[in-house]
C-alpha cells in the first residue's frame, strides 16, 4: 500500500509539474505575441500620421510645381497604396505576406517622396514657403518616430520568434499553432534616398 | 485614517489572508485524507486483516503524511507558478484577462476620454500614469487595477464600460480603482490570485485525470487496477472544496475593501452621483458587470463589480450587493434601474464631437474657478508646512481639477511628444540638459549623439525650447505623463535610454538634487517593466538602523536649499531633531562629501523598504527641513514630491494656499 501511495503521489506531482509548465509556456507565448502586436500599434499610429501629412504637402507644393503634375500624382498613388498596405498589416501584425507588402509599399512611397524633394530643390519660392517648411519638419520627425517604433517592433518580434523556436517551448508552439512573425524592414537602397532636404 | 495607516492595514490584511489560506489548506488535506482512507481502506479490506480494523480506518500516519505532503506540494507549486507568471506586475494580469493596451496617442474618442480621466487622476494623486488596458471582448461594465506598486500598476476597463459610461461616471469608476492602487490593495490582490490558483489547481488536475479514462478505458486491462480516473474524480470533487475556500477567501478579503474604495472614490471626485450612476447602469444593463473570460474566477476579487454570477446566498459575493452600494452613495435611489442604450442602437448625433462635449466632457463649472488663468499657474505656490502630509495618497477634487489644468498648461506639442516613445525619450533628455552652463550642455549633446541616436538628438533639440518654458511644478507631471509611452520601448532601447540618462546626469559635475531625483523617478518606475528582478523585500521595522540614511538625506536636502552654513545647520536641525528624539539617538549634519548623490541614492533605496509609519516620520522630517523658513517654494515643493515618490508615498501636487 505504501509503495502504491508513493507512486501515486509522484505521478500526481509530476503531472502537476508538466501541466503547469505547458500552461506557462503557452501563456508566455501569448504574452510575447501580444507584446509585438502592441508594438505594431505604435508604428500604425505614426504611419497614419505620415499618410495624413503627405496630401497636405502635395497640396502646398501643387501651387508651385504646376508642370510636375505627374510626380505629384505618383506621390499620392504611392501614399494610397502604402496606406492600404498598412491597413492590412494592422489587421494581422507579423503576418509574412502583409508585412512584405507593407515594406514594398513604404519603400516605393519613400522613393517618390525623395523625387519630389529633389524637384523642389529647383523652386526657391517653394523652399521658402513656411507651410512647406513646417510640413517638412513634421514629416522628418514622424519618419524618425516610425524608425524608432519599427526598431521596438522588430526587437519584440525577434524575442517572440526565438521563444517559439527554442526546445522545449517549440512543442507547445507547434501544438497550438504559433506561427513565426515577420520583421518590418525597409529596403536599403530606398532608405538611403530618404527625404533629406536642406532648405538653408 | 491617513495614507500611512491604510498602508499598514493592507499589510495586516495579508496576515488574515495567511490565516484563511492555512485554514483552507488544512481543510483540504483533511478532506483528501478522508477520501484516501475510504479508497485505500476499502482496498485493504480485501487483504487478510493483520492490523486492528480501528487502526486502519481512522488514523494512518503514513497515509496522512503522504496526503499532506502531496497536497502541500501541489498547492505550493501551483501558487509559485502563478506568482512567477504575475511577477511582471499589472500588465501580466491584464494580458491574462485578454486586455489590449491602449495606445498613449490614440485618436479614438472613447479611448482618449478614458486616458484623459486616468491621466488627471494620476497627476492629481502624484503617481505615474498607469498602463491602461481595454478588455475588448467584454460587453459588461467592469474595471480592475492590478500590480505590485504604483510603478507597475495596470488599469483595465471593459469595452462596455468605456463605451457606455459618460465622463463623470468613468471618473467615479477610475477613482474607485485608484483607491486600490493608493491603499496597497493591489499587492494583496495579486498575491491572492497566486494562492487561489494553488488551491484551485487540484480541481483543474482532477478534470484532466478524469479525461484520461477515455483513452485508457479502451485497453483491455482489468478495471480497478488503474486508479487514475477514480483518483481524478476524487481530486475534482476535493478540488471543488479548494474552489469553495478560494472563493470564500476572495469574498472575505474583498468586500470590505470595495466599500472603502467606493468611499475613497467619492472623496477624490466629490461627486457621488457619478459613481452611483455608473453602478445604476450596471444594474440596468443585461450583461451587468459579468465577465466572459475563463480567468474571471481567479481574478474576480480585482474587479469593480461582481464578475461572476452571484450564487450561494451571497456568501461568495466578492462585492457588496449593488443596491446597497448605490444607496450608500445616493440615498434617494428608488431601486429602479434605468434602461441602458447602447451607442450602436442610438441614432447617431449630427455632430458627434459637439454632442460628446455636451454630454459630459466638461467639468462642473463651479470647480473651474480654482485657478482662473494661465497667469495664476506661473506664480510660485507658497505652501504651509502643516498641509504637506495630510494629502499623501489622498487627492481631493481640487487636486483633480488642478491636475487637469496643469496638464492643459503644458504646451500641446510637448504633451503630444510625451505620448509617443521617441518623443518621450527626447522630453526626458531635454529635461536633463543643463539650462545655464553652455559648455556642459555641449558635452551632453555630444554624448547624446553617440549614446542615443541622431534622430533622438534631433527630437531632443526640437522639444528643448518647449521644455525650458515649462514651470518647475509641471516637470514631475511631464515625466508621469511620459511613462506610458516609455513603456513601449523595447528592452534594447530601454538599455540605451537608461545609459543615456545616466550619462546626462553624471556629465554635469554638480547636478542639483531636483534633477537627480527627477531622473531617479523615471528609471525607478520603468525598471519593473523591463527587468523581472523584484525589489528586495527586506523590511525595516524600526527607525534606529536607518538613522545614518536619514542623516544623509536631510543633509543633502538642507544643503540643496541654502548656502549659508548657519542656515544649513538650522534647516537640518528642524528636520533631524524630531527624528533623533523618536529614535533616542543623535543625528549630525554631514559634510557635503558624505551626502553626495550616490549616497543619497543608497539611502533612498533603504528608506523605501521601511514600514509606512517610519516613512511618515522621514517624510515629515524632510518637509520640516525644506520649510525651515516657514514656507515651501515651488522648486522645494517639487523636490519633496520627488523624494516622496522615491519612498512610494505619492504626494498630490501642492495647491496654492487660499488667499
Amino acid at each position: 500500500m505504501a509503495a502504491g501511495l508513493i507512486a501515486l503521489l509522484v505521478i500526481v506531482v509530476l503531472l502537476v509539474l508538466v501541466l503547469l509548465w505547458a500552461m506557462g509556456a503557452y501563456n508566455r507565448l501569448v504574452t510575447l505575441k501580444n507584446r509585438f502586436k502592441n508594438a505594431y500599434a505604435q508604428i500604425d499610429v505614426q504611419l497614419k500620421r505620415r499618410y495624413d501629412l503627405i496630401p497636405n504637402l502635395v497640396e502646398t507644393a501643387r501651387g508651385y510645381l504646376k508642370h510636375e503634375r505627374g510626380t505629384l500624382e505618383e506621390v499620392i498613388a504611392a501614399r494610397n497604396a502604402a496606406s492600404s498596405a498598412n491597413a492590412r498589416a494592422a489587421q494581422a501584425p507579423g503576418d509574412a505576406a502583409a508585412m512584405k507588402a507593407l515594406s514594398g509599399a513604404e519603400a516605393a512611397l519613400t522613393g517618390t517622396l525623395g523625387r519630389l524633394f529633389a524637384l523642389a530643390e529647383a523652386y526657391p519660392d517653394l523652399k521658402a514657403n513656411t507651410t512647406m517648411l513646417s510640413l517638412m519638419e513634421e514629416l522628418t520627425s514622424t519618419e524618425n518616430k516610425v524608425a524608432f517604433s519599427r526598431q521596438a517592433y522588430n526587437d519584440s518580434v525577434m524575442v517572440y520568434n526565438t521563444a517559439r523556436e527554442v526546445f522545449p517551448t517549440n512543442l507547445v508552439a507547434g501544438a497550438f499553432n504559433f506561427t513565426a512573425a515577420e520583421l518590418f524592414v525597409v529596403e536599403k537602397p530606398e532608405e538611403k534616398a530618404a527625404p533629406k532636404v536642406s532648405f538653408s | 485614517m491617513d495614507f500611512f495607516e491604510r498602508q499598514e492595514r493592507a499589510r495586516r490584511g495579508t496576515k488574515w489572508l495567511v490565516l484563511y489560506f492555512g485554514l483552507g489548506v488544512a481543510s483540504l488535506i483533511l478532506v483528501i485524507y478522508a477520501a484516501a482512507l475510504l479508497l485505500f481502506g476499502v482496498a485493504a479490506d480485501h487483504r487478510p486483516a493483520y492490523e486492528t480494523p480501528a487502526g486502519v480506518s481512522w488514523w494512518n500516519v503514513q497515509l496522512f503524511s503522504g496526503v499532506a505532503l502531496g497536497t502541500l506540494a501541489v498547492v505550493v507549486i501551483g501558487s509559485l507558478f502563478k506568482a512567477s507568471e504575475l511577477a511582471q506586475g499589472g500588465s501580466a494580469v491584464a494580458l491574462m484577462l485578454g486586455g489590449r493596451l491602449v495606445n498613449p496617442n490614440t485618436t479614438d474618442p472613447d479611448e482618449r476620454k478614458l486616458l484623459n480621466v486616468t491621466e488627471e487622476m494620476a497627476l492629481a494623486s502624484g503617481i505615474p500614469v498607469p498602463q491602461v488596458y481595454v478588455l475588448p471582448a467584454e460587453q459588461g461594465i467592469n474595471a480592475f487595477a492590478a500590480g505590485h506598486t504604483p510603478s507597475d500598476a495596470a488599469l483595465g476597463v471593459t469595452a462596455g464600460a468605456m463605451r457606455l459610461l459618460n465622463r463623470d461616471e468613468l471618473q467615479g469608476v477610475i477613482g474607485h480603482e485608484f483607491s486600490h492602487v493608493l491603499n496597497g490593495d493591489m499587492r494583496l490582490n495579486l498575491r491572492l490570485i497566486g494562492w487561489i490558483f494553488g488551491i484551485m489547481c487540484l480541481a483543474v488536475i482532477g478534470r484532466v485525470l478524469l479525461q484520461v479514462r477515455g483513452s485508457s478505458g479502451g485497453s483491455n486491462r482489468r478495471q480497478g487496477q488503474n486508479p487514475l480516473p477514480l483518483f481524478g474524480l476524487v481530486l475534482l470533487i476535493v478540488g471543488w472544496i479548494g474552489v469553495f475556500f478560494g472563493r470564500l477567501i476572495q469574498a472575505a478579503v474583498s468586500r470590505e475593501r470595495e466599500r472603502l474604495a467606493d468611499a475613497s472614490s467619492v472623496q477624490f471626485t466629490r461627486n457621488p452621483l457619478g459613481l452611483a450612476s455608473a453602478l445604476k447602469k450596471i444594474g440596468g444593463l443585461e450583461a451587468g458587470s459579468r465577465l466572459r473570460t475563463a480567468h474571471a474566477a481567479e481574478a474576480s476579487h480585482l474587479f469593480f463589480g461582481n464578475a461572476l454570477r452571484s450564487s450561494f446566498l451571497g456568501l461568495w459575493a466578492t462585492h457588496p450587493p449593488l443596491e446597497e452600494r448605490i444607496r450608500a452613495l445616493d440615498p434617494a435611489f428608488d431601486g429602479k434601474y434605468p434602461a441602458v442604450i447602447r451607442p450602436d442602437d442610438a441614432p447617431a448625433p449630427a455632430q458627434p464631437g459637439a454632442a460628446r462635449r455636451a454630454m459630459g466632457f466638461g467639468f462642473p463649472g463651479a470647480a473651474r474657478g480654482l485657478i482662473e488663468s494661465e497667469a495664476a499657474l506661473s506664480v510660485p505656490p507658497v505652501i504651509a508646512t502643516s498641509s504637506v502630509l495630510a494629502h499623501t495618497g489622498a487627492p481631493t477634487p481640487d487636486h483633480v481639477v488642478y491636475a487637469e489644468q496643469l496638464r492643459d498648461s503644458i504646451p500641446a506639442a510637448l504633451r503630444e511628444s510625451a505620448r509617443e516613445p521617441l518623443g518621450a525619450c527626447a522630453v526626458v533628455y531635454a529635461l536633463l540638459l543643463s539650462p545655464d552652463q553652455p559648455e556642459v550642455r555641449q558635452k551632453q549633446i555630444e554624448g547624446l549623439r553617440s549614446r542615443a541616436s541622431d534622430a533622438a538628438l534631433r527630437e531632443t533639440l526640437r522639444v528643448e525650447p518647449a521644455v525650458r518654458e515649462v514651470a518647475h511644478r509641471a516637470k514631475l507631471p511631464i515625466i508621469d505623463l511620459a511613462l506610458p509611452a516609455l513603456r513601449h520601448l523595447s528592452p534594447a532601447q530601454f538599455q540605451q535610454f537608461d545609459s543615456a540618462v545616466a550619462f546626462l546626469v553624471e556629465c554635469d559635475g554638480e547636478i542639483d538634487l531636483f534633477e537627480y531625483v527627477l531622473q531617479k523617478a523615471v528609471i525607478r518606475h520603468l525598471e519593473p517593466h523591463f527587468t523581472s528582478v523584484r525589489r528586495g523585500v527586506t523590511q525595516y521595522y524600526s527607525l534606529k538602523p536607518l538613522l545614518p540614511d536619514c542623516a544623509v538625506l536631510l543633509s543633502a536636502v538642507a544643503r540643496a536649499g541654502q548656502e549659508d552654513p548657519q542656515k544649513i545647520l538650522e534647516a537640518f536641525r528642524d528636520g533631524a531633531n524630531p527624528l533623533a528624539y523618536a529614535a533616542q539617538a543623535g543625528l549630525e549634519l554631514l559634510p557635503p562629501e558624505q551626502c553626495d548623490l550616490s549616497q543619497v541614492d543608497a539611502a533612498l533605496g533603504r528608506l523605501s523598504a521601511a514600514v509606512p509609519h517610519i516613512k511618515k516620520k522621514v517624510l515629515s522630517a524632510c518637509a520640516a527641513t525644506v520649510s525651515a523658513d516657514g514656507l515651501i517654494q515651488e522648486i522645494e515643493a517639487e523636490m519633496l514630491r520627488a523624494i516622496a515618490d522615491a519612498l512610494d508615498c505619492p504626494l498630490p501636487p501642492f495647491l496654492s494656499a487660499p488667499p
